[in-house]
């Protein structure tokens, strides 16, 4: 029973961490917008946090370009485990647009594994509070 | 750009100055850009500005790509201004090729940008309120700007990213059932924004807003920055008084361009809401204008684009943060010799370093809010190395983890 | 009932009503912002989910003050309160006089402080001179605001204060004009000892990244957080029975046992409500200098009044 206590304990307070690994901020509104009251993700227990230590999910937009890439790694670092990573936008489970561009290190999964990809240019917030339930469930539950 | 491989250097090591790297990943900024602080106590000293985390090597993409597909690869230079982007680009193009748009076209034009320069102040207010801690306000101001999204989508299809232009015209008609919704919600916007106005004015948000980071007439001047931040150190520049496009040739005695003298962050914040009141009647106007037609000059774009000879171009817009430039030069053969694109933020970042001198560490955040930096517009320059050396006194080594008990 | 099973029974009550009314002033803030808010035991699932993280130690930390800070801060906060919720449960003094609980509460915000300059993150430090001078800031007056009602009432000890107002059948507050300035002082203090907007500048998430807790995660920062919750309960519990002790009035209740202690908790949430919650929904943040001034140019004048009255006898 403890252990059904922990898991449901961490799919009921997913602590988030926004990533901006160079993408257009198209994503970046998209998810602040789910924090505004009309999508609410606050009463899911989801809470956008400024530290990486304090997180447990980590929505990642963005393809990742060569200077954030040092940076990327450092703050996949500083998550504790157990942790989630979301790749949201087209932009970081794909690339596409900037395909071919010689200052994208590549699509978020080249550099570290993604648990859910969130596609749409930009994904609507409701499409990203569903990737970030079916991330926490899968990972978690 | 220091060389990693220098021996050490004896340097004389103040330890009543703090560096501070402020970035490029901070809870106060949605995207990457990094700010060397030098403090003493709370008072900031120094600023270093580096910027190239969000380059992505656009313009080079772009001389690979016909001349339509680069029209989709410009709406994403950013998410927040991305209509003034391909107004600018399609503007550029349509001039070298000698094509004229309908004017039902350009009206809708106008609509759209006002709507986004509506929907990107209605944003920079609310993550001005959320660096000064009133959660409140931010809530409210994206509860507003939520009406506006829900009009990209009936007009458009898309919250962000409307990919309304094209080539010799848009996309997409209004009927009569979306000009009855755009006036409404108008008519609720205008209450809404007076509420906002009124929170503004409220005594703790003005204690943070005031006199702090001032950026005087002479240095605006000097450093060349663009839009509110601009108007409101006193100077009164504003592209689509001075060079009108689009619609604006026809609406230029509707609307007046706000200018604030004092130069803090609460002057420029007054400037954008102001500006948030023009636009309102700015569209009401348009709306009442409209005049019928075809919305495109012709169907098929790929035979429009065929049509375009070598040539080259300069495009002025003003987008929500200030006057945004395009240069186009066309080879002729469907694809692109260069393209170039100076946006507003590049000289915004400059004025900075005179807005930071002699502020606090509390304020940086809401003074880097305040000239509404979009860095994924601004990150058009080489990539700027950030090497680690060895005169830090304060390492980002230092924040690395390492497993223990 | 004797003074160890009150202690122990408050000792664990204190850990669920902190959770309990941090919840509720959770969905409070959600629902005045026009949102539906977490759930009331949201603060359970977040302790629970922290307790279960991986505990990290930065590098740069000087690991043993890093770890051992958050216990005795959460121990501290708790101590403090359980010994006011077993006076009012015992009806009776069970030793741990004022002295004592406002020890115990300021060793709990100090140890926050270490903690966070222990960290080796140049946030930390700021956080750390931040909240060096809020506790400045605002430490005197609610020293100065308790040191006029045990002048008043004569005694340090808890009970007595309540005492007197059960034999006075009146609250201190609305009987004596040095009492009731007393009062005004002691809750505009809580807003900055329970690090709630306007006065969060030490731990501002938009300029120094949460300052001293920046570097902590896991289950250390889930014992901060506790420490944080029940050192909230025990300020508004103050307030509540120093100044405004409401079973003191109805003479049928006014009997040592839990019914009363529900009445006490009932009007701490009030207080909560009117200064955590409230302030935190309709003010902005402001600076260290400026919120230094406000208490000490405003809040420290008006506690050194409730003092002068007091000694004169009003």
């Amino acid at each position: 029973m403890g252990i059904r206590l922990v898991a449901s304990s961490r799919v009921k307070s997913p602590w988030l961490f926004h990533l901006n690994t160079g993408s257009c901020a198209g994503c970046d509104i998209e998810i602040v917008a789910a924090l505004t009251p009309r999508y609410d993700v606050e009463r899911l227990g989801c809470v956008l946090v400024g530290s990486p230590r304090h997180a447990d999910v980590l929505l990642v937009t963005g393809p990742v370009t060569r200077q954030m890439l040092p940076r990327f790694i450092r703050v996949y670092e500083q998550v504790p485990e157990p942790k989630v990573v979301v790749a949201v936008g087209t932009c970081a489970s794909s690339g596409t647009p900037f395909m071919g561009s010689q200052m994208i290190e590549g699509p978020v999964d080249k550099i570290v594994p993604v648990d859910v990809y969130v596609i749409g240019c930009p994904p609507r917030p409701e499409a990203i509070v569903k990737g970030i339930v079916t991330a926490v469930k899968r990972k978690f539950g | 750009m220091v060389d990693k491989h220098d021996e050490v250097k004896e340097i004389e090591v103040d330890y009543t100055r703090l560096r501070i790297p402020f970035g490029p990943v901070h809870p106060a900024l949605k995207e990457p850009v990094l700010l060397r602080v030098t403090v003493k106590k709370e008072e900031i000293l120094d600023v270093d500005v580096f910027l190239g985390h969000v380059h992505r090597g656009i313009e080079a993409l772009a001389e690979n790509r016909n001349l339509v597909q680069t029209l989709y690869l410009v709406e994403r230079i950013c998410g927040i201004c991305s209509h003034s982007h391909t107004t600018c680009y399609v503007q550029a193009l349509e001039e070298i090729g000698g094509i004229q748009p309908p004017e039902r076209a350009l009206y809708l034009r106008t609509l759209i940008f006002e709507l986004e320069r509506i929907h990107s102040h209605l944003f920079l207010l609310g993550v001005m309120a959320y660096e000064v801690g009133f959660d409140t306000l931010f809530m409210f101001t994206w509860y507003v700007r939520e009406r506006v999204l829900d009009l990209f989508e009936k007009i458009t299809g898309n919250r962000v990213h409307h990919s309304m232009n094209t080539l010799g015209g848009v996309r997409w008609d209004l009927d009569q059932r979306m000009v009855d919704d755009v006036r409404a919600t108008m008519k609720d916007l205008q209450k809404s924004v007076h509420r906002i106005y009124d929170f503004f004015q409220d005594k703790t948000v003005e204690k943070r807003l005031c006199d702090v980071g001032i950026l005087n007439k002479d240095d605006a001047k000097r450093l060349c920055v663009v839009g509110p931040t601009a108007r409101g150190s006193g100077v009164s520049i504003d592209v689509r008084r001075d060079h009108p496009y689009a619609a604006y040739t026809y609406l230029k005695d509707y609307f007046s361009v706000a200018v604030r003298e004092k130069g803090d962050v609460y002057a420029r914040t007054e400037v954008r809401l102001l500006e948030l009141f023009e636009s309102i009647n700015l569209i009401q106007k348009v709306l009442e204008e409209l005049p019928n037609g075809s919305i495109r000059v012709e169907d098929n774009v790929i035979r429009l684009m065929r049509r375009i000879p070598e040539g080259e171009a300069i495009s002025l817009v003003e987008a929500p943060r200030g006057e945004l430039l395009y240069f186009v030069k066309t080879n002729g053969k469907e694809g692109l010799w260069r393209l170039k694109v100076r946006t507003p933020t590049i000289p915004n970042v400059l004025g900075l370093k005179p807005m930071l001198l002699g502020c606090e560490i509390a304020d940086i955040p809401v003074v880097v809010a305040s000239i509404d930096p979009c860095m994924a517009c601004a990150n058009r320059v080489a990539v700027i190395d950030v090497a680690t050396d060895n005169e830090k006194i304060v390492d980002m080594d230092f924040l690395r983890r390492r497993r223990k008990a | 009932m004797n003074t160890l099973t009150a202690l122990l029974l408050a000792f664990l009550l204190v850990f669920v009503i902190s959770l309990l009314f941090d919840g509720i002033d959770r969905k409070l803030h959600a629902r005045m912002q026009r949102r539906i808010g977490p759930p009331i035991i949201q603060p359970l699932y977040d302790f629970i989910k922290l307790f279960s993280k991986e505990r990290i130690v930065p590098v740069a930390a000087s690991s043993r003050i890093f770890t051992v800070s958050p216990t005795f801060a959460a121990a501290a906060s708790i101590m403090g309160t359980s010994i006011l919720l077993a006076n009012l449960m015992l009806g009776g003094s069970t030793g741990g006089d004022l002295i004592v609980v406002l020890y115990l509460l300021a060793m709990s915000s100090v140890l926050v402080m270490v903690g966070g300059s222990s960290s080796g993150n140049p946030y930390g430090a700021v956080g750390f001179s931040r909240k060096m001078s809020m506790l400045i800031a605002y430490e005197v007056p609610l020293l100065l605001s308790i040191l006029s009602v045990s002048l008043k009432v004569n005694s340090l000890s808890y009970y007595d204060v309540i005492s007197v107002q059960i034999t006075a059948k009146s609250m201190l507050a609305l009987t004596f004009p040095s009492m009731a300035v007393a009062a005004t002082a002691f809750l505009i203090c809580i807003p900055a000892a329970a690090d709630a907007v306007p006065f969060d500048v030490s731990e501002a998430k938009t300029e120094i990244v949460y300052g001293p807790l920046v570097e902590y995660g896991g289950p250390f920062l889930a014992l901060f957080k506790l420490a944080k919750s029940a050192s909230n309960l025990a300020l508004t519990l103050l307030a509540a029975t120093l100044f405004f002790y409401l079973p003191a009035v109805f003479g049928v209740y006014a009997l040592p046992g839990l019914s009363d202690l529900l009445i006490c908790l009932v009007f701490a949430l009030m207080f909560w409500f009117l200064t955590i919650t409230v302030p935190r929904t309709i003010f902005a943040r402001l600076r260290v200098g400026q919120a230094f001034k406000f208490y000490w140019l405003v809040v420290l004048p008006l506690s050194g009044i409730a003092v002068v009255l007091s000694v004169l006898g009003l």
